[in-house]
């Protein structure tokens, strides 16, 4: 005699009773969340990068929804401070978060590795650059960004073969950069890594200058003497105004001006003060696939969820941000826990083919670093942020050599 | 010792002890994130003091004691990665080195006369010519930062200062507690009651006796070198230095704010406004994101005017109006 309860028999009950207890975590962990803190500079000295990545924060759970991802973001300001950063892990932690992002500045980064590695909670690093941040014996801290001397060695190859796919003909350049933390620190792996690389072109003056001074008319002048083929620039957004300015105020009219890496001449700001002679600027950084299915859908969330910005201004960081919470939510899902160690485990075995920036897939070396993440040459076309090369992921042609200044509306 | 014991009422004493016995058992009272908040009012506490004895007692406002904070950083950071030198040694090199600088700019400040709010300015001015050098010095990483190790091997050496939270948490508290001590007896010392003649009549002090240049030295020396002192902990307690953060003005700011608060030249001053000013701003973080306002920049306005507030109703600092209503004011000079 089978006894019957309802319309399910005893030993189906059973059955199905002991399946559940036994089934592999990965089964239970598809109704949670993983609990994310997420430690960006929203205020402090890093404020506007912190604020950009935010937004692309702001857009990620819509698409990690839809990917099957189960995520819970706590955002949580660093104040760009290293005690705060310090502090602010110990308390997410405190409160339950399971996994930390952040924090877009190396020193924060490593204040914060700190406190994940003593209570054993992974740490991923959605933008920092300092190469030892993962050099160091961290256990529980990966990478999904490329390193300082990284992005220079990218930067300078770009501008070797943007400017051969372009036919141009480039000798000699100048090398200008603001005087601050962050140009002088390129300036130093420029001078490093340059001479290693056997560049078609020989830099004939570096020019350092300050960022705050009123205007650049002094150092514009010097190089319009040496009148280069090539400008390289390393600036942020206030200091890449005032050189453009004055270089459109002296004519100043290279074969070609590129950044090897720097912010500044994609910057929202830079486009409002600038307007058409934003044009023309290539810089080569770590970028957003445009071609990427997953770029599209994060686009199409960041529309919604920030009306008020512009989404090709924000995708370097919005992208970066993403792809650390898919790293986290990715990691959580096959491991079907949020334990530290387990999920560490997880998450050190990523290989994400499909996703946001430009590069192949994201895995993580010994170090903790992602290997596989791209640069690619973006030119300011019509005041838009556009790839220009390599071929597979550009959307237009580069314009080389740079228009003239004369004429733009 | 016994006359640096001569403020203590019996009041104060115990309160002096109860607070010193719930420092010793906060690490087994209070979670991990309250107690880095501890931990940061400590340090603060002890760059405070360190800073008091130069402005509160001698009447020498610095405001680049981030120099020494970074001179005694660097040079301890520099001598364990690339030579192995544990910081208990290169501790003293760096209290060497400070007090070099702290000689070359008192050289300038007192041969000179440079006075007052000029002698502030050459202070500003030495620790913005480092910064701007180590920015620019490959040796000591220049502005990509100077990092020391953080192999889990070494986790446990702890006289290489590369133990755990507890570890940096009672050595954080033994530095609060000797700066206390050493400003208590310095204090009841002939060259206390010096700097405080100085501070108060610097033409009066030269009356008496007193040697200006030599005492204002001593108490340059002193507090530079206590600083670095400081610059060693966080060195080894953080990892990694870069001159924007740890030689920046705004550092030197961050010093000066506890014993401004707490109040100037006096010996709780520092500690009392180290343990309001860190807490309050945690508690500003907290408080706002509890109440789901998410405002970057709130919390900086919302602090700001807190200090305004405090200064206006305590211009003198909260401890003289704090020991006045607890009664342990008596025997504070």
């Amino acid at each position: 005699m089978t006894a019957k309860t309802g319309w399910i028999d005893r030993r189906s009950l059973l059955a199905g009773a002991s399946a559940t207890i036994a089934a592999p975590a990965i089964v239970r962990a598809q109704g949670k969340s993983l609990k994310i803190a997420l430690m960006l500079p929203r205020s402090g000295f890093f404020a506007q990068a912190g604020q950009s990545c935010y937004r692309g924060a702001l857009a990620t759970p819509k698409v990690l929804s839809d990917l099957g991802y189960n995520v819970e973001i706590v955002h949580i300001d660093t104040e760009s401070s290293n005690d705060v950063s310090r502090t602010q892990a110990e308390k997410a932690i405190n409160d339950g978060a399971q996994c930390v992002i952040g924090a877009f500045e190396s020193g924060n980064t490593i204040a914060i590795a700190q406190v994940c590695e003593q209570r054993k909670v992974p740490l991923i690093c959605n933008i920092a650059s300092a190469p030892q941040l993962t050099g160091q014996g961290y256990q529980y801290l990966v990478r999904n960004f490329m390193t300082g001397p990284g992005l220079v060695t990218n930067g300078l190859k770009l501008i070797g073969e943007v400017s051969k796919a372009a036919n141009l003909d480039l000798k000699t350049a100048v090398f200008m950069h603001s005087n601050d933390t962050f140009g002088t620190a390129q300036s130093q792996a420029m001078g490093k890594i340059f001479p290693t690389l056997n560049m078609p072109f020989k830099i004939v003056e570096s020019i350092a200058y300050d960022p705050k001074a009123q205007d650049l008319s002094v150092e514009v002048t010097k190089v319009r003497g040496i009148n280069p083929d090539l400008l390289m620039i390393v600036t942020r957004a206030g200091d890449a105004i005032k050189l453009t300015r004055d270089m459109v105020r002296q004519k100043l009219q290279p074969k070609a001006i590129m950044s090897p890496g720097s912010p500044g001449l994609y910057d929202e700001e830079f486009f409002k003060a600038v307007g058409p002679y934003a044009d023309g600027f290539i810089y080569n950084l770590p970028w957003f696939n445009v071609k990427s299915q997953m770029t599209q859908a994060l686009e199409a969330s960041f529309k919604k969820t920030n009306p008020n910005h512009r989404f090709d201004l924000d995708g370097f960081n919005a992208g970066f941000t993403f792809e650390a919470l898919l790293v986290a939510a990715d990691a959580f899902k096959r491991a079907g826990s949020g334990d530290g160690e387990t999920l560490m485990k997880a998450i050190k075995a990523t290989n994400i083919k499909d996703h946001v920036m430009i590069g192949g897939p994201i895995m993580f070396n010994e170090k903790g670093d992602n290997p596989n993440i791209g640069s690619a040459s973006v030119q300011n076309i019509g005041q838009k942020p556009t790839v220009v090369y390599p071929a597979d992921v550009a959307v237009a042609k580069p314009i080389l050599p740079f228009p003239a200044w004369q004429g733009r509306k | 010792m016994k006359g640096a014991l001569s403020f203590l009422t019996p009041r104060s004493t115990i309160a002096l002890l109860v607070c010193g016995v719930a420092l010793l058992i906060a690490p087994f009272v209070v979670d991990r994130y309250t107690l880095s908040i501890i931990l940061l009012a400590l340090l603060g506490t002890y760059l405070g003091q360190a800073w008091n004895i130069l402005m509160g007692y001698c009447g020498l406002l610095s405001l680049g004691h981030a120099l020494y904070l970074g001179l005694g950083a660097y040079a301890s950071a520099i001598l364990f990665v690339n030579y192995g030198v544990g910081p208990w040694l290169s501790v003293f090199v760096a209290m060497a080195l400070a007090i070099g600088a702290a000689a070359v700019l008192g050289w300038l400040g007192f041969r000179f006369r440079i006075e007052d709010v000029y002698f502030s300015l050459l202070t500003i001015a030495f620790a913005e010519i480092v910064r701007i050098g180590f920015d620019n010095w490959s040796f000591v990483g220049g502005a990509a930062g100077f990092f020391l190790p953080v192999n889990a091997s070494l986790s446990h050496q702890w006289w290489n200062l590369r133990g755990g939270p507890l570890f940096f948490y009672y050595l954080a508290l033994a530095m609060a507690v000797a700066s206390l001590v050493i400003a208590a007896v310095l204090r009841s010392s002939k060259l206390g009651y010096a700097f405080l003649a100085i501070r108060e009549d610097p033409q009066a002090a030269r009356a008496l006796g007193v040697n200006i240049n030599r005492t204002r030295f001593l108490a340059l020396f002193i507090s530079a070198a206590m600083t670095a002192v400081g610059g060693v902990y966080l060195a080894f307690w953080t990892n990694n230095l870069f001159p924007a953060q740890i030689l920046e003005t705004s550092k030197s700011i961050e010093i000066i704010l506890a014993p401004i608060i707490g109040g100037l030249g006096t010996l709780m001053g520092p500690f009392v406004g180290a343990f309001l000013l860190v807490p309050l701003g945690s508690a500003l973080t907290d408080g706002l994101r509890a109440i789901g306002l998410s405002a970057p920049g709130v919390k900086a306005l919302v602090y700001g005017l807190i200090l305004m507030a405090i200064i206006a109703a305590t211009p003198n600092g909260i401890w003289p109006w704090l020991a006045r209503k607890l009664g342990l004011e008596a025997r504070e000079p």
